[in-house]
């Protein structure tokens, strides 16, 4: 009778923990496929337009009609930057062959060439860079070398009412004004940017430092040229932005998302955010706002042309893949295609780096207002060390923009990381 | 006892009560302990000595430098940002901590009562434990956010800037966590209320005892180790925060907790040697208040050895 009863819990336990190791010890089904000899390429990529049914996804399906030898597939990664880096390294630090092409943004071009984890594409240079437009060409070279091949770029738009504004402002002082006037007028807010403490709160700060002149590194990264004088004149700008109302309520916890919500429930006159908007207004803003809107080139101190940060993505071949050559002809392919360019451009209002398709679709607005503004674009420098003084420039910045410490202070402090980042 | 015990060790057994020659009870039980004792060390264990060791090492980026001793560690307790983000972690601990347990002392106690509507009642305080912190977290971002406004909107307050002004922040911050855990401590509590006999209670009214006197020298007192055991959790637990901060502000305004700032040093602007130096810095200090809690409790938690 205990011996049954024994015997049955033995039952229960021993099957109990078969099945656990059966699970444990189960291969990923994904880890066999996509390996070394079979030919299949992993492009490693997030975002919307990476999802199925994304413009990434039929480029991808594009590549592999026309080459069926060597496929492509995409590897989703998650929305946001921040994360789709921290996948890429995990995968790149530990030397695995898993992506082959890897989408990275502009900015981590330095940091990943100077860990060693990208092919250098100096061979293909000349098939790439008469093709692309120089700010993004810019953005794939680390040191002078090429480490990538431009994909999609990205300048950021003044959006603005065009039923309570005649004439977009061409400096800061005048959009101020007016942002003050007006939305005191309508009581509404003025300028909304992304002012919350992240990368996209740099992008906009470096905005108002290299629209007053200012410069952060000479042309090869080797010599600092951050100006402490003008880096105190853009942080008092926005400080006194926020005191006098220019700036929006919530201009300080906003990303783009906030952003964009803000200016089309007609809570703002103003916007400064990314081309992706556009067509979204339209489509959810409400009616004032979805029929009273226009897109303009940023302000500057001077009123002299216009200075916007360049954004966008950049395909790497991974140094350990195991399909180099198959991979780089990919990157190639997908950079100077004017098929491939204009399905950017026209399915996904993603802006493409190939010139000639800027010319060929100069009527459409956005296209035309790109075509102006990329041309003075400038990247965010591609050292390795950028994450760091991006962080750095945060915990300075916007503590100082927001009333609570000294913007001449927080200047030093900065450039004294900037120095930091040559001596070695 | 003893009797019943089989005989797969060697040595003989001697029928009768009390311990058998050979192994005896109390072996055997640390003999079977001893192979989960053992993966667990190799599981919770291994990680921190590693973290350890990595801590003193020099990296230069991702690139291994060298043999660094200890100044991984002198850098860490220079770091200004360190003691910013301790100062925050220990002011958010202490005051969610109080707001909980005095808030979910409360709900146990409601609960603890029997009334009609009962079960539905103590389903409703338990909702906001059972939502994942981040999803919460971000809930709580778009209703205090000045775009689009919902807590603005509901209390008539226009535009005020909750998420954007440095004071404000904090308590925003500290709200949501205790939002969030007040139903796990009034859990916690409310077993504790229903582990104190009822006579006890009722002798006290029978000696003429109103219902804070009640409270004071029955309750409590009965009721102290599930007190200590919930503060020791959600202390804890505190102290590690790092989803809520980072979801809700970034670390903007002096929201920077402990975890955040290690997380920034293994992952964002990475240096192992020094995120492995805060990581055992942090990994100390919580180990020290667990200690503490542990050792306030005392005896009332062991289960009696011999049966006492």
């Amino acid at each position: 009778m205990r011996r049954t009863k024994d015997l049955g819990k033995w039952i229960i336990a021993t099957a109990a923990g078969s099945l656990v190791l059966a699970a444990a010890c189960t291969p990923s089904s994904d880890d066999d496929e996509g390996e070394s000899g079979g030919g299949e390429l992993v492009w490693a990529i997030g975002g919307a337009e990476a999802q199925p049914g994304g413009v990434h996804e039929r480029i991808a399906q594009l590549w592999s009609e026309e080459n069926p030898d060597t496929p492509i597939r995409i590897e989703v990664l998650p929305d946001e930057a921040d994360l789709q880096r921290e996948q890429q390294v995990h995968v790149l630090q530990s030397g695995s062959d898993e992506f082959d092409v890897l989408g990275m943004d502009v900015i981590w071009t330095g940091e990943y060439a100077g860990n060693g984890w990208l092919e250098s594409l100096e061979d293909v240079r000349d098939q790439i860079e008469p093709e692309v437009l120089e700010g993004a060409f810019g953005s794939a070279e680390s040191g002078g070398e090429l480490w990538a091949a431009p994909y999609n770029t990205n300048a950021s738009f003044l959006y603005y009412r065009t039923d309570l504004v005649d004439q977009p402002p061409e400096t800061w002082q005048e959009l101020c004004d007016i942002a003050t006037q007006v939305g005191g007028q309508e009581d509404i807010g003025g300028l909304i940017g992304q002012g919350s403490k992240y990368e996209g709160f740099v992008v906009n700060w470096l905005e108002y430092y290299w629209s007053a002149g200012g410069e952060l590194y000479n042309d090869d990264q080797s010599e600092v040229e951050f100006d402490t004088e003008t880096a105190t004149q853009a942080t008092e700008f926005m400080q006194e932005a926020m005191e006098s109302g220019c700036y929006a309520p919530g201009f300080n916890t906003a990303t783009e998302e906030e952003a964009r919500n803000a200016f089309q429930t007609g809570k703002t006159v103003f916007m400064r955010n990314w081309p992706y908007c556009y067509q979204l207004i339209k489509d959810e803003g409400v009616p004032e706002v979805a029929n009273n809107f226009d897109i303009a080139p940023l302000p500057t101190f001077t009123g002299d042309g216009t200075i916007s940060a360049l954004g966008g993505f950049n395909n790497a071949v991974s140094a350990h893949s195991s399909n180099k050559d198959a991979a780089k002809e990919f990157v190639v392919w997908a950079s100077t295609t004017p098929e491939v360019q204009r399905m950017l451009a026209t399915q996904a209002s993603v802006p493409p780096v190939m010139t000639s398709v800027y010319d060929e679709l100069k009527s459409d607005p956005e296209m035309a207002l790109l075509a102006q503004i990329l041309p003075e674009s400038k990247p965010r420098p591609a050292v390795p060390e950028w994450n760091t003084l991006s962080d750095t420039m945060q915990d300075e910045f916007f503590p100082a923009y927001n009333g609570d410490g000294d913007p001449a202070d927080a200047a030093e402090a900065v450039r004294e990381e900037f120095d930091a980042s040559v001596e070695d | 006892m003893a009797g019943t015990q089989a005989t797969a060790d060697t040595g003989a057994l001697r029928a009768g009560p009390g311990r058998s020659r050979g192994v005896s009870e109390t072996a055997l039980g640390r003999l079977f302990v001893t192979p989960a004792i053992l993966l667990m060390a190799a599981v919770a264990l291994f990680p921190v000595i590693y973290a350890f060791v990595v801590s003193l090492r020099a990296y230069t980026g991702r690139q291994y430098e060298g043999f660094a001793g200890l100044d991984n560690y002198t850098e860490a307790l220079q770091d200004d940002e360190f003691w910013a983000s301790l100062e925050f972690t220990f002011v958010f601990t202490v005051t969610s901590v109080a707001a909980e347990f005095a808030i979910g002392l409360g709900f146990a106690l409601l609960m603890n009562q029997a009334f009609r509507g009962r079960g539905v009642t103590r389903a409703a305080i338990l909702v906001p434990w059972v939502i994942p912190t981040v999803i919460a977290a971000q809930m709580w971002f778009f209703m205090f956010n000045v775009n689009p406004g919902s807590v603005n909107a509901l209390l008539g307050l226009g535009d005020f800037n909750w998420l954007g002004e440095a004071g404000w922040v904090k308590a925003v911050i500290i709200f949501a966590d205790v939002w969030k855990t007040a139903p796990f401590v009034a859990l916690l509590l409310l077993a504790g209320l229903q582990t104190i006999p009822t006579d006890i209670y009722e002798s006290a009214r029978v000696d003429g005892a109103n219902a804070l006197q009640r409270f004071w020298h029955i309750t409590l007192p009965l009721l102290r180790p599930a007190i200590l055991v919930a503060l020791l959790f959600r202390t804890v637990e505190a102290l590690r925060v790092y989803d809520l901060p980072q979801v809700m502000t970034g670390g903007a305004f002096e929201t920077e907790s402990l975890s955040m700032v290690v997380q920034q040093y293994v992952v964002l602007t990475p240096d192992p040697g020094l995120g492995s130096a805060l990581s055992t810095i942090t990994f100390v200090i919580i180990l020290g208040v667990g200690v503490i809690f542990v050792s306030l409790l005392g005896r009332e938690l062991t289960i009696g050895r011999t049966g006492r």
